[in-house]
């Protein structure tokens, strides 16, 4: 475990290099950070305009909070995946982006990849409170649901952080990989029940009396986190506890692989660069 | 004989020479074979010792495995074979600036680039007055880094590496940087340095600074050690091949 002393003896370099990203990212615009806000706004006035106008998609109703409001549901589900996005993208190209640091300074390189999930992390905290607060003004009893929502916010950057992390030794070799990802992204939102409910899927798996389908879908990880966030902050009660172990392990698995992955390819990375 | 600062034991470093590489996943799909490579070895079984205390340079021609050597020494490159240990905090300075965000202001990226050398914040925040001050950036510390001229930039980034007071530092040619003042003052720091009984271990091609500076000198040719020894016979020796 020497690895990991190592890791956290340099732990001021990774908040200085979250702090780098945090800071660098909207130097020179106008609205500095309000940008973190107005992106993930623009997303949601698109989909609510697509889904649940121009295509009529049918409107969940919170239980028991009784919230029945198209853009709250969507924002439940979009920002968590707008965060791993976020990270997997991030962290997976932080390696080849900082090649020239790399070749040239000794730190725990995993410090690179880290620091992204702390920047998008940071970003990802304000937009959810900002949408706690939102909720609230909506008739959302949320206050005392934030410390679980807190934890599997932490659960969910765990299970992105351990894919970045085995991702960005990937795309070391295999610079396609970036864009590949790209793709597999847009295919795995599309295939998460993130702008649609998730009875829809049910439904129709079930008037073509082919249940295997709905099970397949539900091996999806990003669909119990989804799950997960939407119990705790639209409807307002403990998710089923199938999906939060799932949730549990998931991140724990993904977490300690990447970390495998990473610190045994660490020493070579300076020449692959 | 004082002390060891670093000994170097049987370090052999090779790189791959890649004449059909699969650095695609099309090329590795599509030819579904292994990539062909040779090995090419930049450093063949060196060994030796520097001494605590002492300056120590390597030379040799273009290719002769000096950075290599210097960035196995920064724990950049891991060696295939032998070892290399460090007794004492150590630093390297192959570049300076690295690790500078371009839209950041000079005083942030004296704290990142700081950090990334291994100090903590107390650390740079003690030392900020004296680094500014080296660097000689004065009141442009408050400016993007991206403004500064490229002289600027440098000794920013070398005033910060500088600051760092390893027991070990290591050199790769970057003691051009700047205008003759600033050199004059690097120059009076290593000498400052080394009366702390801090080790130093550079390369240079410039034999006037190698031979102003080090105490003992290592001759590298194509990954092999040649000779080794006081810094006046291991250069004379070395400019009679040149």
């Amino acid at each position: 475990m020497t690895y990991m002393t190592d890791l956290v003896s340099s732990r001021e370099l990774l908040a200085n290099l979250t702090a780098r990203e945090v800071k660098g990212k909207y130097r020179r615009t106008v609205f500095g950070q309000l940008w973190s806000l107005i992106n993930p706004l623009a997303t949601m006035l698109i989909y609510t305009i697509v889904y649940s106008f121009i295509f009529k998609a049918r409107l969940e109703v919170g239980d028991p909070s009784g919230l029945h409001f198209y853009p709250l549901w969507l924002m439940c589900g979009l920002l968590p995946w707008i965060f791993f996005r976020s990270v997997l993208n991030a962290g997976m190209s932080s390696i080849v982006a900082n090649g020239s640091l790399i070749k040239k300074v000794y730190f725990p390189r995993m410090n690179l990849p880290l620091a992204t999930v702390g920047a998008h992390g940071f970003t990802w905290m304000i937009e959810m409170a900002f949408l706690v607060v939102v909720l609230a003004c909506f008739g959302s009893f949320i206050w005392p649901w934030i410390p679980v929502v807190a934890f599997f916010m932490v659960m969910l950057a765990a299970f992105a952080t351990g894919l970045a992390l085995m991702l960005a030794i990937v795309n070391v070799h295999f610079r396609d990989m970036q864009h590949l990802i790209g793709i597999a992204l847009q295919m795995w939102m599309y295939l998460t029940p993130i702008i649609y409910p998730l009875t829809l899927v049910q439904n129709a798996a079930d008037k073509a009396n082919k249940p295997w389908i709905l099970h397949l879908y539900k091996l999806n990880p990003m669909e119990r986190f989804s799950t997960v966030f939407r119990n705790l902050m639209y409807d307002n009660r403990w998710p089923h506890w199938s999906d939060s172990l799932a949730c549990i392990l998931l991140a724990a698995v993904s977490l300690a692989l990447g970390y495998f992955v990473f610190s045994r390819n660490e020493k070579k990375l300076a020449e692959l660069l | 004989m004082s002390n060891v600062a670093v000994s170097v034991d049987h370090v052999s470093k090779s790189f791959r020479m890649y004449s059909e590489r699969n650095d695609s996943l099309k090329s590795t799909v599509m030819r579904r074979k292994k990539s062909v490579h040779e090995d090419f070895w930049a450093l063949k079984d060196i060994s030796f010792e520097v001494p605590q205390g002492k300056t120590f340079g390597l030379i040799g021609r273009n290719g002769s495995g000096k950075s290599t050597l210097l960035k196995c020494l920064a724990k950049i490159l891991w060696p295939e074979s032998g070892s290399i240990t460090a007794n004492g905090k150590q630093a390297s300075l192959l570049e300076v600036g690295s690790g500078f965000h371009p839209e950041l202001t000079g005083r942030e990226n004296v704290f990142l680039n700081g950090s990334i050398l291994g100090m903590t914040r107390k650390e740079v925040t003690r030392k900020f007055d004296e680094i500014v001050s080296f660097s000689g950036v004065g009141h442009f510390i408050d400016q993007p880094v991206k403004n500064y001229s490229s002289g600027m930039y440098v000794r920013l980034g070398f005033s910060v590496a500088i600051a760092v007071t390893p027991d070990i530092l290591v050199v790769d040619e970057v003691l051009s940087v700047g205008d003759a003042t600033f050199q004059k003052r690097c120059r009076t720091k290593f000498a400052e340095m080394k009366g702390e009984g801090r080790t130093v271990i550079l390369v240079s091609h410039s034999m006037n600074t190698v031979k102003e500076m080090c105490d003992e000198v290592a001759w590298l040719d194509s990954g092999e050690l040649q000779t080794i020894g006081p810094a006046q016979e291991v250069i004379d020796a070395y400019q009679l091949t040149v």
